[in-house]
């Protein structure tokens, strides 16, 4: 039997089991040591060449770098993890080309077998496969030509600074704030304190709750149908806005802001803000116009107290004020 | 084969099994979960962190955001829970109540949980608002007991995410069944909800009943808004404390799958965006190019495009179609999600319409561009005071932006104006009350062109040019064709120009009147972009053709210099190269 197609059998026959079978079984929800995606690319390769050595078979040359180039494949598109995004893709898959070739180049007696067949069907020693290849080439580079050239329209891609510099000062209800310094008011303890008190329950008994509370509250009357419920972003109109509503419960939002930031962003709101971060499609109100100037602090406490983060502070600065 | 199987109790449930086999639609009968009471203090942890603000201190369904929210969060006092496994008013298993918590309720404002809590907080905090039940008592293992029903599996073995593939036939037979049981008498004609405007839920609220043409808004649909199955557990289970009863007695098991198959087929295949709930919006709106003139009656086969994405479902159009128009594309219908307007002046929290569908041709013949916009709204305004409105925004001055540069997208800004087209539509004798109209209810309709330099500074235009030349209101549908030249004459500056081939910024507007919304208390969507498609210019199929042609000859050439080499080898003219291991 034909040693190419055998090796052809037995990699396909392995990458199908491997991919279907066993690529589920080590991509388990909790990864491990061993059951994880990389210790079974490892196998899978291991498996083709141990099949190879052991059934002695060994393929054309062409076929042995078409092997090499698919693994390497594979690799990309299925196994790297996280998935990395086609243009790093293809540049990845470039090199690997690159690789290939040199495996096939490594001496001159692999090179001149990777070319053989190829040299054979150009000339016509296979003349059903130069007849395949001849004809199909031109329609495949006519339909390529068709494809190219033919107008798609994409939206046009947008970019917009997420976190613009604030200002020196703000107005706010007719008061002008020095944003450097700025403290809020009602952070009067220290928030580790009372991550596990109860809103509403122990705002009787504790000054600092029931500002939270009140926060909270106001929150859940004005700013939850886009910050969401879980303060994530994913409100119930949050989809409809775009840029989308701010996120805090990650590490690149209030996490890594000044509590004065915070204060400035919501009392201007979307049209508060500098034309790189786009006011014109923001949704973020100017919340001066709803609200009262104690109400935004005590919102920004709740933000804070709910996420667990702290507020960004510098030197010099420190973020308790405690009442004695 | 039993969903909800409860390993816990499995005598209760070999013996109930043998009791019940054959006879009824149970496989389970028991007492109900009862609270787990070890669970409590972490469940009370997590409540009072995370649910408190809008279910309220006592379960009361009244926290703070309550009365701004439409529907209302449950009310737990009554033990009254609408997604269960179980009977009509019987309280619901701890599965049920896990699974509603952990996918949360896809269009109200319930988020799923599953990716923030862990699941030992999901299970304490179910056993938590268990003891929020005042009324009833989940330990009352004496009187209260749960029949948890067999629902049967899907008999077409359909999968997720679209599941397609269900016989025609069986959707026709759950038509019948539709409308045997009189469901159109809520759900409308077509299931889009329109049926009864003066339903309340147990409490007195005013309840509309579910669009099934946006099942992704299914409280029950768990994340997977095409699973029949969603549908067949209401039928078979009803909602507690609302009007929607079961059926179970009067459509059988293999029938409510067919009326679910039924229910399913009417909602649109959209891809879904797993976050939201809610299907992705298209924010590039294209309008085909149309060669001679558009067709200006919304029946025409040039505007009845399906509302699924027609990649999903692989839509083909029929011969007549292809025939008489040959590749002139099809424009899509493009989804866009709209939002209350909670930015500026008079909020609005709870908008009526969340989307609308968006088609559009134009003509480079007539000069003119058209804009099929349509909505599904349950009942209109029949009031002159307050008229049903839909609306297109533009950048008045589009030659003047720049680069990514737009007006504020709630009427503009003073540097930036906006032109709005606004259709303020009533139908002709229509009661909300009527039984359904497949003839649909004309609509009166008058345009008004608006100017906008920010929510307070909006001005009305004199003689619109903006025409609506085709509208209805169909079984709970609004369908309203906008049709405007390109460039206007002796524009003031105020007045959008349309040029072809240019991405343009647009956005949408709607009011509904019956609630009584005007000026910034609206819907609205956020900017997206539209574009007049030119052409396809008949040169890239003669380019393919040459390009085609140009690689034969090159691969002529190949094989004369492949064979040339060779016989130049052979005849001694040049040597070939030698390898290492032969002996020179």
């Amino acid at each position: 039997m034909n040693k190419t197609l055998l090796s052809l059998i037995v990699f396909v026959a392995t990458l199908g089991v491997f991919h279907n079978v066993l690529f589920p079984i080590f991509t388990p929800k909790e990864v491990g040591m061993v059951m994880n995606r990389y210790v079974y690319y490892l196998i899978m390769v291991l498996t083709v060449i141990f099949l190879h050595l052991i059934m002695k078979i060994k393929p054309a040359m062409a076929f042995r770098g078409l092997m090499v180039w698919l693994l390497g494949f594979y690799f990309y598109k299925f196994i790297l993890f996280p998935p990395v995004p086609w243009t790093l893709f293809i540049t990845y898959m470039m090199l690997w080309s690159i690789g290939t070739f040199l495996y096939i180049s490594q001496d001159p007696i692999t090179f001149r077998e990777f070319r053989e067949p190829i040299v054979r069907t150009i000339v016509g020693d296979y003349k059903f496969a130069q007849i395949i290849v001849f004809t199909l080439m031109p329609f495949l580079v006519g339909f390529g030509t068709y494809k190219a050239l033919y107008p798609t329209f994409e939206e046009p891609v947008e970019l917009r600074t997420v976190h613009p510099a604030p200002p020196a000062t703000t107005k706010v209800h007719g008061k002008t704030y020095a944003l450097e310094g700025l403290q809020n008011p009602f952070r009067i303890a220290e928030q580790d304190d009372y991550q596990d008190s109860f809103p509403f329950l122990d705002a009787d008994k504790s000054e600092y709750m029931k500002h939270v509370t009140d926060g909270g509250s106001l929150f859940f009357e004005n700013c939850h149908y886009c910050h969401g419920d879980q303060l994530n972003g994913l409100g119930m109109f949050s989809h409809v806005f775009n840029p989308t509503p701010a996120n805090f419960v990650d590490p690149g939002t209030i996490a890594m802001l000044r509590e004065s930031f915070l204060f400035w962003r919501v009392s201007k709101g979307g049209p508060g803000l500098p034309n790189e971060s786009t006011p014109w499609s923001s949704a973020m109100p100017p919340w001066e116009e709803h609200l009262k100037t104690d109400e935004i602090w005590k919102i920004i406490l709740f933000e804070y107290w709910y996420t667990g983060w702290h507020p960004r502070t510098f030197d010099g600065e420190s973020s308790i004020t405690l009442s004695e | 084969m039993f969903r909800k199987f409860n390993f816990r109790k499995p005598l209760g449930v070999l013996l109930a099994f043998a009791v019940t086999l054959g006879m009824s639609a149970t496989v389970y009968a028991a007492g109900p979960d009862t609270v787990k009471k070890d669970k409590l203090e972490l469940g009370k942890k997590t409540y009072f962190r995370r649910c408190v603000w809008c279910h309220g201190v006592e379960g009361g369904g009244d926290g703070p955001s309550a009365d701004r929210l439409f529907t209302r969060p449950r009310n737990f006092n009554q033990g009254t829970f609408k997604i269960r496994t179980t009977d009509s008013g019987e309280l619901p298993m701890e599965a049920d109540l896990i699974k509603t918590v952990t996918n949360g309720l896809p269009g109200s404002a319930m988020p799923s949980w599953g990716n923030v809590l862990s699941n030992e907080e999901i299970v304490s905090v179910v056993n938590f608002v268990k003891t929020l039940v005042q009324d009833r008592s989940f330990d009352d293992v004496e009187d209260e007991e749960v029949n948890v029903q067999d629902f049967g599996s899907n008999p077409w073995g359909t999968t997720g995410p679209y599941h397609l593939g269900v016989p025609q036939e069986a959707i026709d037979q759950g038509k019948e069944i539709f409308i045997k049981n009189k469901c159109f008498e809520c759900h409308g004609g077509e299931g889009r909800g329109d049926g009864n405007p003066t339903m309340k839920d147990d409490w007195g609220f005013p309840i509309v009943a579910a669009d099934w043409q946006q099942c992704w808004n299914f409280r029950g649909s768990r994340r997977n808004a095409y699973d029949p199955f969603n549908v067949v557990r209401t039928v078979n289970t009803g909602l507690n404390g609302t009007p929607m009863p079961n059926f179970k007695d009067q459509i059988n098991q293999e029938d409510r799958w067919k009326i679910a198959a039924f229910v399913n087929s009417l909602c649109p295949r959209k891809n879904i965006d797993p976050l939201a709930n809610k299907p992705v919006s298209d924010f590039l709106i294209s309008s085909e190019f149309t060669a001679g003139p558009v067709a200006k009656s919304i029946d025409d086969p040039m505007w009845t495009v399906p509302d699924s994405d027609t990649k999903i479902t692989g839509w083909q159009d029929d011969e007549a179609y292809k025939e008489e128009w040959g590749a002139v594309n099809r424009p899509r219908k493009n989804y866009v999600a709209m939002a209350g307007q909670i930015t500026r002046g008079k909020r609005n929290f709870d908008p009526k319409v969340d989307n609308l569908w968006i088609t559009s041709r134009w003509s480079e013949e007539e000069n003119a561009v058209y804009y099929l916009v349509e909505y599904h709204l349950r009942f209109l305004s029949n009031d002159p005071e307050w008229k049903e409105m839909v609306g297109i925004q533009w950048p008045a001055q589009l030659q003047d932006l720049f680069g990514a540069e737009k007006p504020y997208f709630i009427y503009g800004d003073s540097k930036k104006p906006v032109h709005i087209w606004r259709a303020d539509f009533l139908p002709q004798n229509y009661k909300p009350t009527n039984a359904p109209n497949p003839e649909g209810y004309k609509l009166d309709v008058s345009v008004t062109e608006l100017n906008g330099k920010g929510f307070d500074d909006v001005t009305v235009r004199e003689n619109p040019v903006v025409e609506v030349v085709d509208s209805i209101y169909k079984q709970g549908r609004v369908k309203i064709l906008f049709r405007r030249s390109l460039t206007t004459e002796n524009a003031d500056n105020l007045e959008v120009q349309i040029p072809p081939q240019k991405f343009i910024p647009v956005a949408f507007m709607q009011w509904s009147g019956r609630d009584h919304e005007k000026d910034e208390h609206m819907a609205i969507s956020t900017w997206f972009y539209t574009i007049l498609k030119p052409q396809i210019p008949n040169s890239i199929y003669v380019n393919a053709v040459i390009m085609g042609c140009v690689f034969a000859g090159f691969q002529g050439w190949l094989v004369w210099m492949t064979r040339r080499t060779r016989k130049m080898y052979d005849d001694g003219v040049v040597l070939r190269d030698r390898l290492p291991d032969q002996p020179s």
